[in-house]
């Protein structure tokens, strides 16, 4: 495994408003691997996650001061654009939301948007390219022009995941992917983990350990907006360095 | 037990109420628009008294003063017919409409012969007899004395009086006599003056919509603009009219009576009922379809341009149809920006002066004419008719951009 630097975040503290809901994490991840983020309810780990690609600009009240560097750029500089960011960071959301669009105009949305394809046969194959990684195309070659919002749960998570990867992206971010999944979704959701992973960079929140576990290289731990422990997976779980970590994997907290 | 007993019984007790609410609410509005279609329906059609024209063709029809020929045509029927008064009498059965229909005639014949019986509309004392309106008692009925009586009851026992559709009602503009009224003027001037209302209204107020929902910054300031938006879609719609008389017509010099100032100040009376329908459209979109859109890296003008906006245009939609809806039906600030004025023809353009549907109703409503009460109840028709419309025409395309996904 080549370990290369793919993410770097210091010393990172955001507010809402007057509310600090992070203080001072500092952590590194590393270029295809799986990071996953866990952590009690309220910890902090979505708004983490967000920060990876901006997606707090949205919210008005939201502040951040310290550095997220990605290959060697801070991403809260002014002059970075946060388009480009997020073409570059995918992210895939909790509840699957499919757009209320075909399955191929789902997918076309985001090259469409970028300007990555220049001819329609380009745009159909990345459609079929990015809906093949997500393991979605055999299942629905046949109806592409029906609505997303038609498929089943896993099924319109994977579409968003095809979607994310239209775009070209280097990072994926996915907040609790298989959240809203039952166990069959989720094993097929974790299997396109694996593979993705050769390719992409993948930081995933998780609420389920199992999950944790059994897809990811490295986990941090989070507690109440502070980053208490992070290392490869194996070792905090067999090994946890501190006790909060302990408390939480044996279900003692959280 | 003894309590489940009672439970149900509550229920029951409270169906019935229920029912019996909608019940008296349903026989309401079924006596309303009876009395309506009951009085309305006979202004559609209108007396015609049959005149035996006879005019050679070679006659030079130039020469033919139109109004004394027509009268020379009607004396002939009526060979006993010798004094003034008695002309004056027999000539007053028939409407002034009825020598513009001869003019028409005239020029219709080429020149050819005209022969036989044509048909002129009556006056509307004739027209009301004819129609049962006016109870006839001895020989005189309401306004037709008995010198006039006597040539109605000879054309009636000719069968020379029919009714037939009436071609004025719908084709032309108000008139002072009831005959020639219609309400095509204020149906033009309606449809102009809610055509301008939503035309300055939709965009404003949808804008309006976006930036508070989604761009403004949420402080004391948008705060307060949104709880006046919601204090204005209750100000009562003569303020409006005021607004209408001071902005358009006082300090821009608009001109009077025109559907446009009409326009403009109905969409200042509708901008906060759309403004309020289009948010609370706006909101209901999910916004995990933003988030998907924004993290694949859309602008936000462009998520809002490609999602949210079209998510929630049936929203919008509907509630811009009810306040242009409301807008149609409404009167009192067209009578602040002097749309009540009487007005004979039926207007080109949005700055010609003009009246619109209800104040139509109104002016016709407070005529003493007796002849006018089948017009206004008429007039309650098209205008009810056209709020069915709009209102079919709302539920038609919420459901239409709904299906789409």
């Amino acid at each position: 495994m080549t370990e290369k630097l793919k993410i770097s975040i210091k010393n990172l503290n955001v507010f809402y408003a007057n509310k600090q809901a992070l203080y001072d994490i500092n952590l590194n991840i590393m270029e295809r691997e799986v990071t996953s983020l866990i952590g009690p309810s309220g910890c902090g780990k979505s708004t983490l996650l967000k920060c990876l690609n901006r997606m707090n600009d949205l919210i008005d009240i939201c502040s951040i001061n310290g550095q997220i560097m990605i290959d060697g750029t801070n991403i809260n500089d002014s002059d970075q654009d946060p388009v480009l960011l997020r073409s570059k960071v995918g992210m895939v959301f909790q509840k699957p939301n499919p757009f209320p669009k075909s399955i191929y105009d789902n997918v076309a949305y985001g090259p469409k948007l970028h300007g990555i394809a220049q001819s329609k046969d380009e745009l159909d194959s990345i459609v079929i390219k990015s809906l093949s990684r997500a393991g979605l195309y055999e299942e629905v070659k046949n109806r592409l022009f029906e609505p997303g919002t038609g498929l089943s749960g896993g099924q319109q998570q994977r579409l968003c995941i095809a979607r994310a990867l239209a775009v070209g992206p280097e990072i994926i971010l996915m907040d609790e992917p298989c959240s809203a999944l039952d166990p069959i979704a989720t094993a097929k959701i974790e299997e396109l983990i694996e593979e993705l992973k050769t390719k992409y960079t993948i930081v995933i929140v998780t609420h389920s350990m199992q999950q944790a576990a059994r897809v990811s290289d490295r986990t941090a731990y989070m507690h109440m907006g502070e980053l208490i422990e992070s290392g490869f997976t194996k070792n905090i779980f067999s090994n946890p360095q501190h006790q909060k970590t302990q408390d939480y994997i044996t279900g003692r907290i959280g | 037990m003894n309590n489940l007993s009672q439970r149900n019984q509550a229920e029951r007790r409270f169906k019935t109420y229920g029912f019996l609410a909608v019940l008296v609410a349903i026989t309401f509005l079924f006596v309303l628009l009876f009395n309506i279609f009951s009085t309305g329906i006979s202004a559609f059609k209108a007396s015609y008294i049959g005149v035996n024209i006879n005019l050679p063709a070679q006659s030079e029809r130039s020469d033919i003063n139109p109004r004394k020929e027509f009268k020379r045509q009607v004396y002939e029927m009526f060979p006993q017919v010798k004094t003034r008064s008695d002309k004056r009498n027999l000539m007053s059965l028939f409407s002034k409409g009825a020598i513009y229909e001869f003019e028409e005639l005239l020029e219709n014949s080429n020149k050819e012969d005209i022969n036989g019986y044509h048909w002129f509309l009556a006056h509307a004392d004739v027209d009301m007899y004819i129609k049962g309106t006016v109870e006839r008692q001895g020989n005189e009925a309401g306004r037709i004395n008995p010198s006039r009586m006597q040539y109605v009851d000879v054309l009636v026992e000719q069968n020379l009086i029919k009714l037939q559709a009436n071609q004025y009602l719908l084709h032309s503009a108000d008139s002072r006599e009831p005959e020639l009224a219609g309400i095509k003027g204020a149906i033009i001037g309606s449809f102009y003056a809610i055509l301008i209302a939503f035309i300055v209204s939709f965009p404003l107020g949808v804008l309006s919509a976006l930036y508070m929902e989604k761009i403004a910054l949420k402080n004391k300031f948008s705060n307060t603009i949104e709880t006046n938006i919601n204090n204005l879609a209750a100000v009562p719609s003569i303020v409006f009219g005021l607004l209408g008389l001071a902005i358009f017509l006082n300090f821009f010099s608009l001109p009077r009576s025109a559907p446009l100032v009409g326009g403009l100040t109905l969409a200042v009376m509708t901008l906060p009922t759309i403004v309020i329908a289009a948010r609370s459209a706006i909101k209901s979109v999910p916004p995990s379809i933003e988030e998907a859109s924004i993290g694949l890296g859309a602008s936000r003008i462009q998520t809002l341009l490609n999602f949210t906006l079209p998510l929630a245009m049936p929203g919008i939609m509907t509630g811009t149809i009810i306040g242009i809806a409301r807008a149609l039906g409404e009167t009192a600030p067209l009578l602040m920006i002097g749309m009540v004025a009487f007005v004979v023809d039926v207007p080109g353009t949005p700055l010609d002066p003009s009246t619109a549907l209800p104040v139509q109703i109104f002016l016709w409503a407070d005529s003493p004419e007796r002849a006018f009460v089948e017009r206004t109840s008429a007039a309650i028709m098209v205008l009810l008719i056209f709020l069915v419309l709009l209102n079919l025409l709302a539920i038609y395309l919420r459901n239409k951009l709904e299906k789409k996904w």
